[in-house]
């Protein structure tokens, strides 16, 4: 089944589940620079993983107010938060913050470098967490923060391609708009094979393999230019659908150009990232007449033939090297024989 | 139409790379392009073509070349056997 995709404030695709982490130790050491963070407390308070792209401004947490503290963000304290703790009673000012330290908080950071009252620094140090002063704005540093974190984090995103799978292989088309994606992907279930997504393709990075699947639960649907909407499912049968495929080779089709580099021995292959994978890339040049679904079907064969360690490219390119090693001691021996 | 007889003198012969070199060169001009070993003709803007002669380190082709850009295109490929494509 499809999972639901979270999106989080800014539209932007987060992962679930087996979520990654970092370190505030090794975040401080990547971000210090950029950030202009010092740390106020000492270092053994480095010691928790911020497990989340989200970030707090704790507001009412200091005043006592517990309820969805979002602890486990990073917590961001700019002037508001600072002139308010400055105004508490040294005693209150002790007893909010000791009860907003009892949360395992990841980090605090303060911005535009403003001082904190001694008391924060002696109880934070007492109850390890760590506490960082920026010389950023809050506004700032959110941002800077957030495209950082969301860095970490954002381990799926969307892409405009179509994904099939043919042989088993799963193979992710793209190409502009109009080349004919969808019309190379109806052939190929014409042909027996199977088609995950039309026109939008969410990509997933689970440990190091990409998994692309629909964005939505709808069902297999997909525009064909001139006729509109039609459901691949119902009309070629259950069998021309999955659900979600490995993502093994990307096929990026396009108009034929002259002067362009078309790859044609196949000994050097060219790599594409998507999150963080290496995935091979074939440029398909493509003109009127040419047969894209079967070149696709070839491009999955020569896939698996290579996972079963057969490159033909390779093959043939050492037998020619065989024949000319041959070829040109004989004639050396000949010249010999001569003179 | 121009006829240029030159020799293989890279080491290890015209294998994949060369002939690519050779291809990839001859498919900007305009002129039709082949190449002669003895009795072999092939068509030099094709890289299975190319590849079949297995030219050996030593051995002679006959280039020839034409239409409207041939001495450019022969100049060219001429060069490129000369300078061994950047081998030994």
């Amino acid at each position: 089944m499809l999972e639901p995709v979270p999106l989080d404030e800014n539209g932007l695709t987060i992962k679930v589940g087996n979520m990654k982490k970092i370190s505030v130790k090794e975040f401080y050491k990547i971000k210090k620079k950029d950030l202009s963070l010092s740390l106020i407390t000492h270092p053994n308070t480095m010691q928790g993983d911020i497990t989340t792209s989200f970030l707090n401004r704790p507001g009412l947490a200091l005043t006592g107010y517990f309820e969805r503290f979002d602890y486990n963000r990073i917590q961001i304290l700019g002037e508001t938060e600072i002139s308010y703790l400055q105004s508490l009673k040294e005693k209150d000012l002790y007893n909010n913050i000791k009860e907003t330290f009892v949360y395992n908080i990841p980090a605090i950071i303060i911005t535009k470098g403003l001082s904190i009252p001694k008391q924060i620094e002696f109880l934070a140090n007492e109850m390890r967490i760590p506490i960082f002063s920026s010389r950023l704005s809050t506004d700032k540093l959110f941002n800077s923060l957030r495209i950082f974190l969301q860095g970490i984090f954002a381990l799926s995103k969307t892409i405009h391609g179509t994904l099939v799978d043919v042989f088993g292989v799963g193979i992710l088309l793209t190409g502009k708009s109009g080349i004919g994606k969808s019309e190379c992907a109806l052939e190929l279930v014409e042909r027996g094979q199977r088609i995950i997504t039309d026109d939008v393709v969410k990509i997933t990075s689970k440990e190091d393999i990409l998994v692309g699947c629909g964005t939505n639960d709808y069902g297999h649907f997909m525009e064909v230019r001139g006729i509109g909407l039609i459901d691949v499912a119902k009309m070629f049968g259950i069998q021309a659908v999955r659900m979600k495929k490995r993502i093994d080779v990307q096929i990026e089709l396009m108009p034929w150009k002259d002067n362009m580099d078309y790859e044609r021995i196949g000994l050097s292959d060219n790599f594409v990232e998507i999150l963080g994978n290496n995935v091979p890339i074939i440029y398909l040049p493509i003109s009127p007449g040419k047969n894209i679904a079967v070149i696709i079907e070839v491009v999955a064969m020569n896939h698996i033939s290579k996972l079963f360690g057969y490159d033909a490219a390779k093959e043939y390119t050492n037998k020619l090297q065989e024949d000319l090693t041959r070829k040109a001691k004989i004639r050396e021996n000949q010249i010999e024989k001569k003179e | 139409m121009i006829r240029k007889t030159i020799k293989i003198v890279n080491k290890l012969g015209m294998h994949a790379r060369p002939a690519t070199m050779i291809v990839k060169a001859a498919t900007k001009f305009r002129s039709e392009f082949k190449i002669v070993k003895s009795d072999m003709e092939i068509n030099g803007k094709s890289i299975m073509g190319v590849m079949t002669l297995a030219a050996e380190y030593g051995s002679e082709l006959e280039l020839v070349a034409d239409g409207v850009d041939e001495e450019f295109l022969i100049k060219e490929i001429a060069e490129m056997f000369a300078a061994k494509f950047g081998e030994e």
